[in-house]
């Protein structure tokens, strides 16, 4: 609501996912500087020192084929990728890709480096791909994820490792790092500052997979139609650009459960956007 | 039902980590390979660790919980100088003794291992040992054929190319490439790159150009799944993988 051109509420936001975003990040760089230091003969007490590809749900979903077939796990993945796989399918289709949102350091990196683009480009930021590209763009993704499952079910080996910029970000200071991984990973940052989220929007194989969820999954963001003020303030907030003040509940598969757009943050009407369960009383 | 950021932040704490403190405790929860190695099954040995198992991700102190051999002794025949040679990974060998003319890595301490304990192994192919693990392995009790044996497959006077005083650890990981800054990997690695080791898959081999028919000829026995790896392949037919690797090898370069 708009008064003389000044908003007469205060925008909030989610803090606590900020929080969380900040505790992944700084779990898993310490985890993965851990494991520098144990294979150099020191390490820190207390902290798990496993490989960042234990760490990863998606190496759970890229060793499915060969788990199935053979019974066994692709080169450098292990138990644990499988683990997270299923407990990120299980927090996803009850709410979400919250695993995008709340928890993955990639894009919690993408964020910060987009309140940058903010402060340069301010309302332009986030517009600069013109929605008919911006549509059929998002669909790569699932090129993406049809590639890296296939490479991975024919070779047996995690070929994506030498392209994936979520490893290269936690291991840029180790001989482990694949260059393709590197040139991905700072072209994503530079993308960062023009169009908020560029890998989780175009590229990332893993969003693709949770993104499914969004058509199906328990709690929904539903926008209550009676009390919409239809400012589009949802709408301009939401990282992923989906248009939320068209719609009664967002399935658009690119959603990430961030709650920005949801009454508790940049909506000022009270239980107008939510985040709930129809069916759940 | 409405649920908002911070019940949903809690739920996120307590699914993931929830899950994984009850995949621990119903030992599930893994984030590295099993550092077990394989067992005789049958005759006077049975039950034992088979040095044949030893892999390049296995430190010497994963050795000594297989095998009982203490890491000194293991450091002492490979003339590895650290303070903790727990730490220390087999497959580090390869780039200490690049500039050995005879390969001196996992194959190596599995052979010195056998002896050492006086285990069953396989001896149709060629492993070589530095001179400092023949000493070592003289002062035990081995049967005239495995000293004949010794003798011919020392390599006299070799030593650690590069003084190793920092260890070259394998904890969590069990890739050569993902942890070791291979010098010699760099250097030839036309040649490196089509090598049958432990973590080598059939599709990798059928990749490089061997058929399947060749082999099964070589194996005798039928391929399996492509994506199996040709170690586990071996031990679950009770094949040698040494000798079986040793004869792809060499099917292997004829295609390069």
């Amino acid at each position: 609501m708009k008064i003389f051109g000044r908003r007469l509420f205060r925008p909030r936001s989610i803090w606590i996912r900020r929080v969380v975003q900040w505790f992944f990040f700084l779990l898993i760089a310490l985890i993965a500087v851990n494991h520098t230091l144990v294979e150099n003969g020191g390490g820190i007490p207390f902290l798990s020192t496993a490989s960042l590809h234990a760490l990863c749900p998606f190496g759970g979903v890229v060793t499915i084929y060969q788990y199935a077939t053979v019974g066994t796990f692709v080169q450098k993945i292990h138990e644990s990728a499988f683990i997270l796989m299923i407990l990120g399918f299980l927090l996803s289709i009850l709410f979400g890709p919250v695993f995008c949102g709340w928890v993955c350091p990639l894009g919690t990196v993408q964020e910060w480096v987009a309140k940058l683009g903010h402060k340069i480009f301010k309302r332009k930021y986030n517009h600069f791909v013109p929605t008919k590209l911006d549509n059929v763009l998002r669909y790569l993704r699932y090129l993406v994820l049809a590639w890296v499952i296939y490479v991975t079910a024919t070779s047996g080996t995690l070929i994506f490792g030498e392209y994936d910029p979520y490893f290269a970000l936690f291991n840029f200071w180790t001989s482990e790092v694949a260059i393709g991984g590197v040139i991905i990973l700072v072209v994503t940052l530079l993308l960062s500052l023009f169009v908020e989220r560029p890998w989780c929007k175009y590229a990332c194989p893993y969003g693709a997979v949770l993104g499914i969820t969004n058509l199906f999954r328990v709690f929904q963001i539903r926008r209550v139609e009676s009390t919409c003020k239809a400012d589009g303030a949802c709408s301009i907030m939401c990282p992923m650009n989906i248009p939320v003040d068209t719609v009664k509940t967002v399935r658009d598969h690119q959603c990430i459960s961030c709650l920005e757009c949801t009454s508790e943050a940049i909506c000022p009407v009270a239980k107008t956007v939510l985040f709930n369960a129809g069916g759940i009383k | 039902m409405n649920l908002t950021s911070k019940p949903l932040a809690a739920i996120i704490f307590v699914i993931l980590f929830g899950g994984i403190a009850i995949t621990s405790t119903l030992g599930w929860w893994q984030t590295s390979s099993s550092k077990e190695a394989a067992t005789f099954t049958e005759g006077e040995f049975a039950g034992q660790s088979n040095p044949a198992d030893i892999r390049g991700s296995y430190t010497f102190g994963d050795i000594e919980k297989n095998l009982g051999i203490p890491p000194a002794v293991l450091a002492q025949a490979f003339n590895i100088q650290s303070n903790i040679p727990a730490t220390f990974a087999v497959k580090g060998l390869e780039e200490i003794y690049s500039t050995s003319e005879f390969e001196i890595g996992a194959t190596s301490v599995r052979l010195f291992v056998a002896f050492y304990k006086g285990l069953p192994f396989d001896l149709s192919t060629d492993i070589y040992l530095p001179e400092s693990a023949a000493v070592l392995l003289k002062e035990r009790t081995l049967t005239p054929e495995r000293l004949a044996y010794l003798d011919s497959h020392t390599i006299l006077g070799s030593a650690a190319a590069t003084d190793t005083s920092e260890p070259v650890s394998a904890q969590g990981t069990e890739s050569t490439s993902e942890v070791v800054p291979t010098q010699s990997a760099v250097t030839s690695e036309a040649s490196t790159e089509r090598l049958v080791k432990g973590k080598t898959s059939f599709q990798e081999i059928l990749g490089w150009g061997v058929s399947q028919e060749i082999i099964e000829q070589v194996m005798g026995v039928p391929m399996p799944n492509p994506l199996t790896k040709v170690k586990d392949y071996c031990t679950e037919k009770g094949l040698s993988f040494e000798t079986v690797k040793a004869a792809l090898q060499v099917e292997v370069d004829k295609v390069k």
